[in-house]
């Protein structure tokens, strides 16, 4: 064996240490995987959102596992990649649609029916998601982009990936990473804003008892809904068409085998593979900037207003209510969307007044209401600056 | 009824499925043509000729294999688009370019007729069975070199002579975001967008509060009107009752019928006076059970 062998191995072995990741690594890496393996401490230890938490967070490490860009297709930015190819269903919009049919399947909206008034208060949060819009403005943001951080206050995640797809494609990422965090934080987020806004009194308001309410009108609703919402709003087609679409499949009695593939194998098929894509797409390279931060500032800011926009609503509502007919302020944060933690906040700060005060059917009535407004507002933005 | 229903079915699915057809092809427009080429855009041989301009002004893939293009009203099949070459599928929003050199031979996109710039020049393009006209201009005699005549928006718009000639490409170049510069203009501040889409979101979904109040009026109204048919009773006789129906809550309903499923159920031990919910031992453990690991079997 002579030297020039050795010389050979020891060639081959710098090549094969320059491709891995202790040799590409950089802070940037290093700080983002610290981010998924947080996120993932989070949905184990606290159970925030686990089903959305857990594929972002090990699609955080899977974006920033560092290697060598030698055009091995094996990034998520590199056209032909295995990753590429799942990713194409956020880039190009399909993977919302498709949760929102699940979505639609696996929702009841006999609350709101019952009680179409709190529908409104599901309008009322949409503030959060301009108020976010005027303050990227300020911060200099063009309106398109403004337009994407803004629906983060919508706390619906498949709706901010599909706005953020079509307005602001480079911002897409932060923008995923910030509305999914930030609706795994609504415990912590909300409560606060909700018992600054409102009384003693008002918070052990109780609600009359939901109605029964019948098949026709439950089959009624996706319809009237549907027609309804996207004549006024025709952008925001295919999200409410898949949500009212999954709805009907579940009201109308006879598609049982579709309503249970929409709201259980494929919403579970489409959840992991928009978790992982999303959290891969967060490449350090792509996603530690300047303007991530502003973004999840502006997320932070959003999510605050709408709370408040939707409490206040409530107050402001009940000027008008007679007595017995009032709202319990509690379930204005649930307007926000973020179907149903929202809604579960609004009971267990309900029952931390009054231990038989039950708000949560009621809770559900702006939570559901939130949803529409929020693909509705996207559908507006959409219209206005896509 | 049934036959009905069928036949209903059957004439809209095929109306649509002729809709659909029909939109494709007729989604292509006319859009550009030049007469005279002496100092312009030459083809892959390296000649200039004239040549027309077609768009498709619509956001699906369209094939116009089999389409006609001609110069000739009385003679609408006078040169066929190939069929086999799969660059007649033109692309949303896209354009492709044929040269009137009367040299048909040269390809798919060399038309057998050419442009005269002593008299006017129909153009129409037909639809593949050669009688469905979707779009025909006549081209103005008089045409100067090197200036074309086209929509001054592509796909719509009014025909007239361009400014600039654009072929293969957009006819109004679009360098700018009027939409964005408009906000950022007028509205840098958000407060207009913010007034305008707070509105649209009310406005929505107040339609459906509105709708759902009536709708629930309704079907409350129906199934208290059922309520009494099925005790015989009429809406004047029994006023008072309503108001006391109304008074039962969801809860006390609730509690009523888990208490008569678990009698009908004998899911319940009898003791003094108090309802206890039975004990039922399993023997296996559901993780171990098929049922709970296979996906369960449709039931309708």
């Amino acid at each position: 064996m002579d030297n020039k062998f050795f010389s050979f191995l020891i060639d081959n072995f710098n090549t094969f240490l320059s491709y891995t990741g202790f040799e590409n690594a950089t802070f940037g890496h290093i700080v983002m995987l610290f981010v998924g393996l947080l996120f993932i401490f989070l949905a184990i230890k606290y159970e925030f959102e686990p089903m959305l938490l857990i594929p972002i967070g090990f699609g955080i490490l899977i974006g920033n596992i560092p290697f060598k860009d030698a055009g091995l297709q094996l990034g998520i930015y590199e056209e032909g990649s295995v990753l590429n190819i799942l990713y194409q269903g956020v880039r190009q919009g399909w993977y919302p649609p498709l949760i929102f049919l699940g979505i639609g399947a696996m929702t009841d909206f006999s609350a709101l029916i019952s009680n179409p008034k709190l529908i409104l208060i599901g309008a009322a949060a949409q503030f959060g998601i301009f108020g976010a819009y005027i303050v990227a403005l300020q911060l200099g943001f063009d309106p398109s982009q403004a337009g994407a951080i803004g629906i983060i206050g919508g706390a619906d995640g498949p709706t901010a990936i599909f706005l953020s797809s079509k307005l602001a494609p480079n911002l897409m990422g932060a923008i995923a990473v910030s509305a999914y965090s930030y609706m795994a934080l609504v415990p912590i987020i909300q409560p606060p804003f909700m018992r600054l806004l409102t009384t003693k009194k008002e918070r052990v308001i109780r609600m009359k008892p939901p109605r029964a309410v019948s098949t026709t009108e439950k089959i009624i609703f996706p319809l009237v809904g549907l027609l309804l919402t996207c004549f006024l709003v025709p952008s925001g087609l295919p999200l409410l068409g898949m949500l009212f679409f999954g709805n009907l499949l579940k009201e109308c009695g006879v598609t049982r085998r579709l309503a249970e593939t929409a709201r259980g194998p494929m919403i579970d098929i489409v959840t992991i593979l928009l978790g992982v894509t999303v959290g891969a797409s967060t490449q350090a390279t792509q996603f530690l900037t300047v303007q991530s931060i502003k973004i999840f500032a502006l997320g932070a800011f959003s999510f605050i207003i709408a709370t408040c926009a939707g409490v206040l609503f409530v107050k402001f509502f009940n000027l008008f209510l007679k007595e017995g007919n009032k709202i319990n302020p509690l379930i204005g944060n649930a307007g926000v969307s973020a179907v149903p933690d929202s809604a579960r906040i609004s009971q267990v700060e309900g029952l931390r007044y009054d231990p038989q005060n039950y708000l949560l059917m009621h809770a559900m009535g702006p939570n559901v209401a939130g949803v529409i407004g929020s693909a509705v507002a996207a559908g507006i933005l959409l219209g206005f600056l896509g | 009824m049934k036959r009905t229903a069928i036949f209903v079915t059957f004439f809209l699915l095929a109306t649509c499925s002729y809709l659909a057809e029909a939109q494709s092809t007729t989604a292509m427009k006319l859009n550009e043509i030049l007469v005279v080429n002496e100092d312009n855009f030459v083809d892959d041989y390296g000649q200039r000729n004239g040549w027309v301009e077609l768009f498709n002004n619509s956001p699906a893939t369209v094939n116009i294999a089999g389409c006609y293009l001609t110069d000739d009203k009385n003679n609408p099949k006078k040169y066929m688009i190939p069929k086999g070459d799969m660059k007649t599928q033109i692309k949303p929003r896209q354009h492709v370019l044929f040269w009137a050199d009367d040299k048909a031979s040269r390809g798919t996109f060399h038309l057998n007729f050419e442009l005269d710039k002593e008299k006017e020049n129909y153009i129409g393009f037909y639809n593949t069975d050669g009688l469905t006209l979707i779009d025909e201009v006549v081209v103005p005699v008089g045409q100067k070199a090197d200036v074309s005549y086209g929509l001054d928006l592509d796909g719509t718009g009014k025909w007239l002579t361009l400014t600039k000639v654009t072929p293969d490409t957009n006819n109004k170049t679009l360098d700018t975001n009027d939409k964005i510069e408009n906000f950022q203009h007028n509205d840098s501040r958000g407060f207009g967008m913010t007034i305008a889409a707070m509105f649209v979101v009310f406005a929505g979904l107040m339609l459906l509060f509105l709708m759902f109040k009536l709708v629930g009026k309704i079907a409350t109204n129906m199934s208290k009107r059922r309520a009494l048919q099925a005790k015989g009773m009429t809406a004047a006789a029994t006023g008072e009752n309503l108001g006391e129906e109304e008074d039962v809550s969801g809860e006390v309903i609730a509690a009523i019928s888990a208490a008569l499923y678990q009698i009908e159920n004998d899911a319940h031990d009898w003791e003094n006076t108090i309802l206890t919910i039975r004990n039922i031992t399993r023997n296996y453990s559901p993780w171990s059970s098929k049922i709970h690991i296979l996906r369960h079997l449709p039931r309708k």
